[in-house]
């Protein structure tokens, strides 16, 4: 029977042991012998080779039924996704400095997960196929350990002393996955240095029989939002920042940049950036709205390439050439039109942050002024809303970056990310010109209130109707001066960030006494 | 009617047993009882959850410790665990530094292997007395940095502190080897009467010094000219 004939036959009961997943039909590939399988975005691909060369020893489909198993349950239970996966190779790195060795210890532990919890909760045939496959090094190590915790005869029982280390790993408990994957990579360090050191000497790389995990088996959503749960789960920057530069190169491959998604190879990854703009996608700020005029219904105003996960009622199906498909699919981006009427909107807003030496550095620790900003930013670009910013320490001697108002996500962020330390002066003209840009813009401010000419911004900031959310870092008194100055404006609401949490509390454009609501 | 999940029912499940489960059952239960030979230790020599580190105390404590520890099976593993579980765990109450010392001391000194390495580089704490009576023909490898007083009273055994130590290392040492590759602080070899002590880094200050031999990068520097051997 051919290897396709197989496929088709083993997969409907592969799929049904594995409570059917959402998986097309694997497909083959003429690929390497010594590989089995790839696996690209979903699509499982046996390799014809792999399967010729192992059919001699094995029945065809056990070895099919064995490859898919494994397969599938790295798609349902390790990695299960981008965040798990990332998050694994995190922990890896921890322990061995270095990004090939955390890769590959990332890929054995992830097999050894996947292909135990297949022969606990499943019937499979991995044990039989693993007996069949070359051992050598690390895979001569796994292939007694999975003798060892298996309890099958896989004709090895070598490397007692790495086995009995690697034996005592929970592997299947989910919420020891970081710690075990420490011990377990420190236990293995020196086969993968020396793995990896043959390999550079022959030139040649020994590759897994089971296929590698790359980011390949991702799309961009997923990667987006794993990105996003992994920024809300480290522990600081600089520890994000160093696993992003390690993918950068993958992921700029696979077309994610700093600006978002899309084809093709995107803009070059700024970590920094990309961690403030993921962790700001964890907290939504609510914006009340206000009566505007200029106001009125979506219309088609340009294109821009359609993503999964995007409504399809969006699509342009005249110039997506009747497919459905990322990439070439190509969707309308909608724009309001002029119509005047009485709905309610959101106004553009003018970022104000404060990058003097008493904040923190933003690339060097998380600031919550950035943060702060970046939500605020989120949370008006959301709306359709545009966004400009005042980046200042000291600006009468030119420290600052004045960014008009714009859609440009990333320019904000750049913008907002920007680090200048030394003194901490406005210049009272320049927000006075960005205002004029606008009908009516909400202002943001961000500071420890820790201004040379804090009278003048507060005397200015009184003598204007805009709504105005100003956020002040840490007690001082000059925080206490600026609340006593502005209690009485009902335009100026006042918050205090002690801490991450208290960033969704803050509500933008918040008035007092709500002046204008809508007849 | 028909259950529309028939097709569910016993697809795919099998859940066996399988021998890593039994593996990591019998981890537990013996760190389930090392831990509980800790806690007897804890009850009777830090009640106030105080421990004075005097000569007398330690002696007590290792007297108990051993007592704690009689009849469990472990291995060097077993040990490393123990130490992860003091510093993370919320299963023991407190964790007193000098009796974990002693404990995990006297657990080295009966375990069967010769040659025990503990991976402590992730540890939170700094546990004080490790290597305490280290016996001839073990060896304890230490990755990552110790507390005060290790490899006091050091009985012939070899002890390598892959990292750095602090106060009194190798205070009343018998015999034996201690190597520790990084810095040592003060009263470094303290009431000492034999053996090696080989440091590769700096040392702070040494303690007085009755006897053995004491190396700062490669130097001998007790016994020497400048420092001579004190007699209590």
């Amino acid at each position: 029977m051919e290897i396709e004939d197989i496929i088709q036959k083993v997969w409907a009961r592969v799929r049904r042991k594995h409570l059917y997943p959402q998986l097309p039909l694997p497909t083959v590939i003429e690929g390497g012998e010594d590989v089995a399988l790839e696996i690209k975005s979903k699509q499982l691909s046996i390799s014809s080779a792999f399967f010729n060369k192992l059919k001699e020893k094995m029945d065809g489909e056990d070895i099919v039924e064995a490859v898919l198993d494994h397969g599938i349950t790295h798609y349902m239970y390790c990695p299960w996704d981008f965040y798990t996966h990332i998050t694994l190779y995190n922990e890896a790195k921890k322990v061995v400095r270095q990004k090939d060795q955390a890769q590959r210890a990332t890929t054995y532990f992830m097999d050894v997960v996947t292909d135990t919890y297949c022969v606990k909760e499943k019937d499979t045939k991995l044990a039989a196929l693993y007996k069949n496959l070359p051992q050598s090094g690390v895979h001569e190590v796994l292939t007694a350990l999975y003798e060892k915790i298996w309890g099958e005869d896989l004709g090895s029982g070598k490397h007692e002393e790495l086995v009995n280390c690697l034996s005592r790993i929970p592997y299947l408990e989910r919420r020891k996955w970081g710690k075990s994957i420490k011990k377990f990579t420190k236990v293995i360090q020196d086969m993968l240095e020396e793995e990896l050191g043959n390999e550079q000497q022959s030139a040649q790389s020994e590759p897994n029989p089971m296929g590698e995990h790359s980011l390949e088996n991702y799309s961009l959503e997923e990667i987006d939002r794993g990105l996003r749960e992994f920024a809300s789960a480290v522990e600081d920057l600089q520890e994000f920042k160093e696993t992003v530069e390690d993918l950068k190169e993958e992921l700029e491959e696979k077309g994610y940049g700093t600006g978002g998604m899309g084809r093709g190879k995107g803009n070059a990854i700024d970590a920094n950036l990309l961690y403030y703009m993921k962790l700001a996608e964890s907290y939504t700020l609510p914006i009340k709205k206000i009566p505007i005029e200029k106001r009125g219904y979506l219309h088609p105003h340009a294109h821009r390439p359609w993503e999964i996960g995007k409504p399809f009622a969006d699509i342009d199906v005249w110039t997506s050439f009747g497919k459905v498909m990322p990439g070439i699919t190509q969707m309308w981006t909608k724009r309001e039109g002029e119509t005047h009427g009485e709905f309610e909107g959101t106004p553009d807003s003018l970022i104000i942050i404060d990058s003097s030496g008493s904040m923190i550095n933003p690339r060097e620790r998380l600031s919550y002024a950035v943060l702060g900003a970046a939500c605020a930013c989120n949370a008006y670009l959301k709306h359709e809303a545009r966004a400009a910013v005042y980046n200042f320490s000291d600006a009468l001697r030119g420290n600052k970056i004045v960014l008009d108002f714009n859609h440009d996500k990333e320019h904000v962020y750049q913008a907002i990310c920007r680090y200048f330390g030394g003194g901490t002066a406005l210049d009272l003209d320049d927000i006075t010109y960005l205002l004029s840009c606008a009908d009516n813009p909400d202002i943001f401010i961000i500071t420890d209130m820790q201004i040379t000419n804090l009278e003048k911004l507060i005397d200015f900031f009184t003598g204007i109707e805009n709504r105005v959310t100003a956020v002040h870092l840490g007690h001082n008194v000059h925080a206490a001066r600026f609340k006593d100055a502005t209690e009485k404006k009902k335009n100026i609401s006042l918050f205090n960030v002690k801490n991450k949490e208290d960033i969704p509390k803050i509500v933008l454009g918040k008035v007092k006494e709500y002046l204008t609501s809508p007849s | 009617m028909k259950n529309p999940f028939e097709a569910f029912h016993h697809a795919g499940i099998l859940k066996r047993e399988i021998p890593l489960d039994t593996i990591l059952k019998s981890k537990e239960a013996t760190l389930a009882k090392i831990l509980a030979g800790y806690e007897d230790l804890l009850k009777n020599e830090a009640k106030d959850l105080v421990w004075l580190m005097q000569y007398s105390t330690v002696i007590k404590a290792y007297s108990i410790a051993e007592k704690g520890m009689e009849g469990i099976e472990y291995t060097a593993e077993d040990i490393e665990e123990f130490c992860y579980a003091l510093d993370h765990s919320d299963q023991i109450p407190y964790l007193i530094t000098g009796p974990a010392g002693v404990y995990i001391s006297a657990l080295c000194n009966h375990a069967e292997e010769e040659e025990i390495t503990l991976h402590l580089r992730d540890l939170n704490v700094k546990v004080n007395l490790l290597g305490y009576r280290l016996p001839p023909h073990k060896t304890l490898i230490v990755e990552g940095n110790v507390g005060d007083f290790t490899g006091i009273g050091l009985d012939g055994g070899e002890l390598i502190i892959e990292g750095s130590g602090k106060n009194y290392t190798g205070a009343g040492m018998k015999r034996g080897k201690i190597v520790v590759r990084h810095n040592l602080g003060f009263n470094t070899g303290h009431g000492m009467t034999g053996g090696e002590l080989i440091v590769g880094g700096r040392i702070k200050g040494l303690g007085k010094i009755v006897g053995g031999k004491v190396f700062e990068r490669d130097q001998l520097i007790f016994p020497n000219e400048g420092i001579k051997p004190f007699y209590f």
